[in-house]
């Protein structure tokens, strides 16, 4: 009895030793050594379009002895999830960014790779892209990105059996005949506009593209820079002004706040015919289409958000995503591995399978592969939407530090459900 | 979690080896294990809960976006949390939350803990259907509400009489109380196995005269069980209390503290600082408030109820 309590007290020293050994070997010890042998992991906003990604790393991985894994984060958490590990051996050896903003901070703590050297090595890495989206990854003169995926403007989505049902021709060309529609489909019964405002960031497309319809895209640069002053100005008031008029005209239904885009919510009102317009990305397309694909070939239709009588901005302003792009961690173990795998990014393969799916490559051979598109008519109109637009903005919440997002979101969305008033939204921005 | 491990494990350790203990060792004329037994769940807590814990108040003095090394501020986030309007709305909310979770959960649980301890004919079967919520993540929980509210293609579409424009999530009050009884459907399996357990731990005897002495069951219950539960209700309504204060996963995925910030409670405040706005320093002094709140609260409850005195509820049996 005795010895057995001895054994006991023993064996819960050594455990609890044990313990705080573990504890130690977990703390500490950054840099690539720590890094898993023959892998490099990508960090990747979770969507529809990562079956592409996959494709692309299935191909790498098939001559390569380093495997590209891929590492899915839900997109709703993807920037919170970056940052929280950017700066940890468990750190992604290369991350999918927006460029310009989004990279900044991770640029400022020495933690992104320029990549110029690779550049002097395979020139195509730079050339091989349309040199304005390639700048965005552009930070006091060094390159920290490649572009992939494609450029996402922002765009009117419609249901165009829904607006045929209710004798609506064509989509609206201008903010009056938005009204218009939207007075004619809520008469039927039918949600004019669908809108996930439980995203919050939804909402926030209608705020980019009225403000640079009324205001021309000077303001948002001015607020950019500093000058608060901006919101208060009358283009600002004039902008909130005709947004309340379209909610108060029941453009969005009542219920738009219970409803999201991320789970699926507003995609399905316009794809189910409950709604006839929805203001989305250009992943819209590749979002129905892996609900139903020939919904998306053959019911959804598409145009440019309305122009505004006496507004300021140029009728073919963008706003959206200009980008995506892949950034290489300062840590990586395998830089050459990764420096390979950037080359694909701009591979014939790599396009054609994005043009596939509804995405547009910024590479200058996108536009020879447009008739391979599953649906080359939408490939071709938002190809010349992005190559003719004098500004394409990129959307607030990413222009914008990481910090200020919560301030923006809460703002549109209070705004939109009438919880503050146009002086309360302006004070919100001012803030920042 | 740890500190009841260790309580725990001490009574039941104690009566093993100590009887043949002799007194010659080392003098020791103590009757109880020494504090070497208590040092396994002493590490893991001091590790896993005070380190962190320490971590998170030197935190909560500087500013750390998550990238590079921390730089101390003094009391500037201490300083701006008092002044936020949210910060103090949170409070309130969390607090509402917490009455609200303990108003609609310990009736239903007590009801249902005391008549799943009994021995009638369905109640395995019925006890066992009640109790798989518990076993589902909160996550999913709130996925699946989520998808079964939605105002168009989920139940408040199909009835309008009770829901009218299934706008449920897009108020402050729908948000609460969707919120409400998604705590509700998912904690009440819990507290009802705390007092199934408890009810069954009540001596038949107590009944028996009771209804000898002409004691119906609704007096019964009133007058024996109810009592007789007293350490059970205080056991849960703390656990219910610490749980309401750290409610997220629900809030995160059902409402995103929205509509606006109508039902953003101080622990998603917390994420939102630290995780949303990368604001660490501001997080961590948020997550101190949430520990001084919820020790305070455990406190008082054990002190105002005699809980620490651990009086009996058998005296005289």
């Amino acid at each position: 009895m005795n010895k057995n309590g001895w054994v006991t007290r023993g064996l819960a020293g050594l455990g609890a030793l044990a313990l705080g050994l573990t504890m130690a070997g977990c703390s500490g010890g950054s840099g690539s050594a720590s890094r898993p042998e023959n892998e490099i992991h990508i960090a990747m906003y979770g969507d529809a379009g990562n079956t592409v990604e996959q494709k692309i790393i299935d191909t790498f991985n098939a001559t390569s002895e380093v495997k590209v894994v891929l590492d899915k984060i839900p997109g709703a958490e993807y920037q919170s999830k970056l940052q929280t590990i950017m700066d940890t051996p468990n750190a992604p050896d290369i991350f999918f960014n927006w460029g310009g903003g989004s990279i900044k901070s991770f640029v400022d703590a020495d933690l992104v790779l320029p990549l110029d050297d690779f550049i002097k090595e395979d020139p195509q890495l730079k050339e091989a892209f349309l040199p304005s989206v390639f700048d965005t990854a552009v930070i006091d003169g060094k390159s920290y990105g490649i572009p992939m995926r494609g450029t996402q403007p922002v765009m009117l989505f419609n249901n165009s059996k829904v607006l045929a049902d209710a004798g609506i021709s064509a989509p609206p060309a201008t903010w009056e005949e938005l009204l218009e529609d939207v007075k004619i489909l809520k008469d039927k019964g039918i949600t004019p506009i669908a809108l996930g405002a439980g995203d919050r960031w939804p909402t926030l497309m209608w705020f980019e593209y009225l403000y640079d319809r009324v205001a021309g895209d000077g303001l948002f640069k001015k607020a950019l820079e500093g000058d608060t002053s901006v919101w208060e100005s009358e283009d600002s008031r004039k902008a909130l002004g005709m947004l309340r008029e379209l909610v108060d005209a029941g453009a969005f239904g009542t219920n738009f706040d219970s409803v999201k885009f991320t789970d699926g919510g507003s995609p399905a009102l316009l794809a189910s015919g409950k709604a006839g317009f929805e203001l989305m990305g250009s992943w819209e397309y590749s979002t129905q289409q892996s609900n139903d694909a020939q919904f998306a070939a053959e019911v959804l239709g598409y145009s440019e958000f309305p122009k505004v009588e006496g507004g300021k901005g140029d009728e073919n302003n963008l706003v959206g995503n200009t980008n995506n792009f892949y950034s290489v961690h300062k840590n990586t173990r395998y830089p050459e591995v990764a420096r390979d795998f950037l080359k694909l990014m701009y591979s014939d393969q790599f396009v054609q399978e994005q043009v596939g799916i509804g995405n547009l490559p910024t590479t200058t051979n996108t536009e020879k592969f447009l008739d391979k598109a599953a649906d080359p008519e939408y490939a071709k109109y938002q190809f010349n939407l992005v190559k003719e637009a004098p500004s394409f903005q990129l959307s607030w919440d990413q222009a914008y530090p990481p910090e200020a997002t919560v301030t923006i979101l809460t703002a549109v969305s209070q705004f939109f459900s009438g919880q503050i008033d146009e002086d309360g939204f302006i004070k919100a921005m001012q803030s920042l | 979690m740890t500190t009841t491990l260790a309580n725990r494990r001490r009574p039941t350790r104690a009566g093993g080896p100590e009887e043949g203990r002799p007194a010659r060792r080392n003098g020791s004329s103590s009757s109880r294990p020494g504090f070497v037994w208590a040092l396994p769940a002493t590490i893991f807590f001091g590790l896993f809960a005070l380190v962190p814990l320490i971590a998170v108040a030197v935190l909560s003095f500087t500013t750390w976006r998550g990238l590079g090394d921390p730089k101390f501020v003094g009391l500037k986030n201490w300083e701006s949390l008092f002044q936020d309007p949210v910060m103090l709305q949170s409070l309130w909310l969390s607090l509402l939350f917490i009455v609200l979770g303990i108003v609609t959960q310990t009736p239903l649980s007590i009801l249902l803990g005391v008549w799943a301890a009994g021995t009638q004919k369905n109640r395995a079967i019925l006890s066992a259907i009640y109790f798989v919520p518990l076993l589902l993540s909160s996550a999913a929980i709130s996925v699946l509400w989520r998808a079964l509210l939605d105002p168009n293609f989920g139940i408040p579409g199909q009835m309008s009489w009770l829901f009218g424009d299934g706008n449920v999530l897009g108020t402050q009050t729908g948000a609460i109380a969707v919120l409400i009884f998604v705590g509700m459907w998912q904690f009440t399996p819990f507290h009802t196995l705390i007092y199934q357990g408890a009810a069954k731990q009540i001596p038949p005897v107590l009944y028996q005269a009771a209804s000898i002495d002409g004691a119906g069951t609704v007096r019964q219950f009133f007058s024996i069980t109810l009592p007789q539960l007293k350490n059970s209700i205080i056991t849960s309504v703390i656990l219910m209390v610490v749980g309401g204060l750290t409610t997220f996963e629900t809030v995160l995925i059902l409402t995103n503290g929205g509509p606006g910030t109508s039902t953003t409670i101080t622990a998603f405040h917390m994420y939102q600082e630290a995780f949303r706005r990368f604001d660490f320093g501001a997080g961590s002094a948020i997550a101190l408030v949430l520990v001084i709140i919820s020790t305070a609260i455990s406190f008082a409850v054990v002190r105002v109820s005699g809980y620490d005195k651990m009086r009996s509820s058998l005296e005289g049996l």
